[in-house]
């Protein structure tokens, strides 16, 4: 244990060396095709969101319907979105709205996020297929928020990050059918055939093709998005900046959706502290910040295509019991 | 947006970065009138780099029937129709040898189009669905009839079809990379190899969108994206049977009807393939118009109506054409290259022969000398030689049944 604690403090400059030098690179190279923030992007919203305080007894699946209780009493804040407009590609605007309340009982904080999408999007596998997602973004460090400030809500900025959590339909799916990557061939079998008839060319070859993990590329490279059982429905990430988003190397968020009536209410949890350095930290009775975005898959919604809040909102987390 | 020169436009046009040509670039010069589509090249890629589970519909090498094949289907027509603007059309009455060998391209890029049409990203284009990606060799064969009731006679058949073989064109100006929101694709300096970083790629298929040649192409396995890599270990001299000298790719180096020929186009006007492409000129890129600039050249096919080459080769088809038809001595010999060793020549020198043979083609003198062709590695060493003439071996009497 305590030779496992003294790696993770070595190998934490090496990382932020890493990411520092990946972020210098794309920043210098983001200029075209962006367009300066205006200065009322930088002034946050008035609507500050309540984490509330509850005593909670953390049921054994963490799913919508057995958190609905808990949220109860927390009150809403309704977060306006729009179309991305700055950075190429511009997209989305399809979501104008979202409805977020929080809450937490001092271990663990919930932020639950509510909004209508009339197509439910939960696979990515074919080539024009484009999932539902959710992304929450926090500014990284004990930041405060003011015009004076300058820290961009859009996906932060050079040397002001910003640690995100993005919550995917179709990592969720995956999870739900079979506690890993939903195979394509189970979801969506013969898709490459040239006659949709054919029932045999799937498994035909399934030996030669199953046996070379090495040439999955994404895979080989330890992509997060390509590993068979990730366990978890939500990514955690960093960016500075347009086109800076990076997968963190250690994930602690988590997260459970329902789709009913064309409304998607999606929670994402995480324990109020971590161990990471490039994870947003939590105090009860305490200020935060966040951001948010929207994608919709049935608009072709992904990256910089998505529909985005303009301004940093800001949340007390209440206190606990015994504080 | 900046402005950068492509000279098979022969002007500068928008790109969203610098332009930044890599120290030498890897290129290939198909010649179509050999090519018979046996498809080896195409299972050459297939068994090396996309035989696994979720690649199935990946054929990072192809070879399809022009005018109907296409794989994706119809991915020319779908693309050259964003891009049209009522007046695509060239300039040629001025020319550079170096800035604008063919003239000036008065039309749009797939860049310009994009940016005319206000749609807020780099490039024009459009996400084949899976559909599209089947039956790769739909069209297979499928001559076009312009004139059914005549017999086809050169100088252009009435009844016409031709092979075209593709993979990705390693641009120099790629879509695929200025569609990347991520910078997850990336031009090679030493080589010019275009790559997508699987680490990086987070599947938003953007260089599916707006790659004009649709060579990226999205796996569902892994939910990121892949193209072809140009074999870049054998590139690189990674692969033991060349002992370290730079390998031609698998898809070449299969080629059974000898129509390929690859290196690197650099500045060396001894470099039989920079020789063939900027000084002789015959060999052209593929749909020049897109702007991307692309590095996979074709000696365009003789038969074919001219008026469609133009479109797909750009204006320097007929002359293309009439050099390949009454080659040149030195165009001969270096055409005798093609597919004469494994590891990538360099250079190219030429050792004068007696004359062999005399003729007319198309009223045109022809004269053939049977010279000695000798190809150098990048290391300066020899590593092949060849004569225009075959040899003819006369098999003894006594093995005449045996193999």
């Amino acid at each position: 244990m305590k030779k496992g604690f003294s790696l993770l403090k070595y190998s934490l400059p090496l990382l932020g060396a890493a990411f520092l030098s990946a972020t210098l690179f794309a920043a210098e190279e983001t200029a075209p095709g962006v367009k300066g923030a205006s200065e009322e992007e930088f002034t946050p919203a008035k609507e500050v969101l309540t984490v509330k305080y509850v005593q909670l007894d953390k049921p054994y699946h963490m799913d919508v319907e057995s958190l609905k209780g808990a949220f109860k009493d927390a009150n809403p804040v309704k977060v306006p979105l729009q179309k991305q407009d700055k950075a190429f590609p511009n997209g989305g605007g399809s979501v104008t709205g979202a409805e977020v309340k929080a809450i937490h009982d001092g271990i663990t904080i919930y932020f639950q996020i509510t909004w209508s999408d009339p197509t439910k999007n939960a696979r990515s596998i074919a080539v024009q297929e484009f999932r539902d997602a959710v992304a929450l973004m926090f500014p990284l460090g004990a930041v405060e928020i003011t015009p004076a400030e300058h820290f961009s809500p859009r996906m932060g900025d050079r040397e002001k990050p910003t640690n995100l959590w993005h919550w995917k339909a179709d990592w969720e799916a995956d999870l739900l059918v079979k506690g890993e990557l939903e195979d394509v061939e189970v979801q969506y079998p013969n898709m490459h055939d040239d006659f949709n008839f054919n029932p045999y060319s799937a498994y035909y070859h399934r030996e030669l093709i199953t046996s070379v993990e090495v040439l999955s590329g994404g895979r080989a490279a330890n992509n997060l998005l390509s590993q068979p059982g990730r366990g978890r429905t939500v990514e955690d990430l960093n960016a500075e900046g347009f086109g800076t988003l990076t997968t963190q190397d250690h994930q602690d968020v988590n997260g459970c959706s329902h789709y009913e009536d064309g409304v998607w209410t999606v929670i994402m949890y995480r324990s109020l502290i971590t161990q990471d350095p490039h994870d947003v930290q939590f105090v009860p009775g305490g200020n935060a910040f966040y951001n948010m975005a929207v994608w919709n898959g049935g608009e072709q919604d992904r990256n910089g295509q998505k529909n985005i809040s303009t301004q940093w909102h800001p949340a007390t987390l209440e206190k606990v019991a015994w504080q | 947006m900046t402005l950068v020169h492509n000279w098979h436009l022969g002007r500068r046009m928008e790109y969203p970065y610098f332009e930044s040509r890599p120290k030498r670039q890897f290129a290939a010069i198909f010649n179509i009138n050999r090519c018979i589509a046996c498809q080896t090249c195409t299972m050459a890629c297939k068994s090396a780099w996309t035989y696994n589970k979720g690649q199935e519909h990946m054929w990072w090498n192809n070879v399809e029937t022009k005018p109907y094949g296409g794989y994706p289907q119809s991915w020319d027509v779908k693309t050259l129709k964003l891009i049209d603007n009522g007046e695509n059309t060239w300039y040629t009455d001025e020319k550079d040898e170096k800035l604008s060998p063919y003239g000036v391209y008065e039309g749009d890029t797939i860049f310009e189009a994009a940016a005319k049409k206000n749609i807020n990203q780099w490039a024009v284009g459009y996400i084949p669905e899976d559909k599209e990606w089947r039956s790769p060799n739909f069209g297979e064969d499928v001559a076009k009839s312009n004139k059914p009731d005549e017999y086809s006679s050169l100088p252009e058949h009435s009844r016409w079809f031709f092979y075209m073989q593709r993979l990705c064109n390693h641009c120099t100006y790629p879509g695929c990379l200025a569609a990347c929101p991520r910078k997850a694709i990336y031009k090679r300096k030493e080589d010019g190899i275009v790559l997508i970083d699987q680490k990086r790629c987070r599947g938003y298929r953007k260089c599916v969108e707006q790659c004009p040649y649709k060579k990226p192409m999205f796996r569902g396995l892994t939910r990121v994206s892949e193209k072809c890599i140009a074999c870049y270990p054998r590139i690189e001299g990674r692969d033991p049977l060349t002992k370290g000298r730079p390998m031609e790719t698998r898809c070449m180096a299969a080629c059974v009807g000898q129509i390929r020929l690859q290196g690197f186009l650099d500045d060396n006007p001894k470099n039989p393939v920079t020789w063939l492409i900027r000084h002789d000129k015959l060999a052209l890129p593929l749909y020049p118009q897109f702007g991307t600039e692309p590095n996979i050249y074709y000696i365009p096919p003789r038969w074919a109506p001219r008026s469609y080459l133009r479109q797909m080769f750009g204006p320097g088809v007929d002359e293309a054409i009439d050099k390949f038809m009454v080659p040149s001595r030195e165009r001969l010999a270096v055409m005798s290259l093609f597919r004469m060793a494994q590891s990538i020549i360099f250079e190219y020198k030429i050792e004068e022969g007696p004359k062999v043979f005399e003729t007319t083609i198309h009223g045109k003198k022809f004269e053939m000398y049977n010279d000695t062709v000798i190809g150098y590695g990048e290391d300066g060493q020899e590593i092949v030689r060849t004569t225009i003439e075959e040899p003819i071996h006369i098999r003894d009497p006594k093995h005449y049944n045996s193999i």
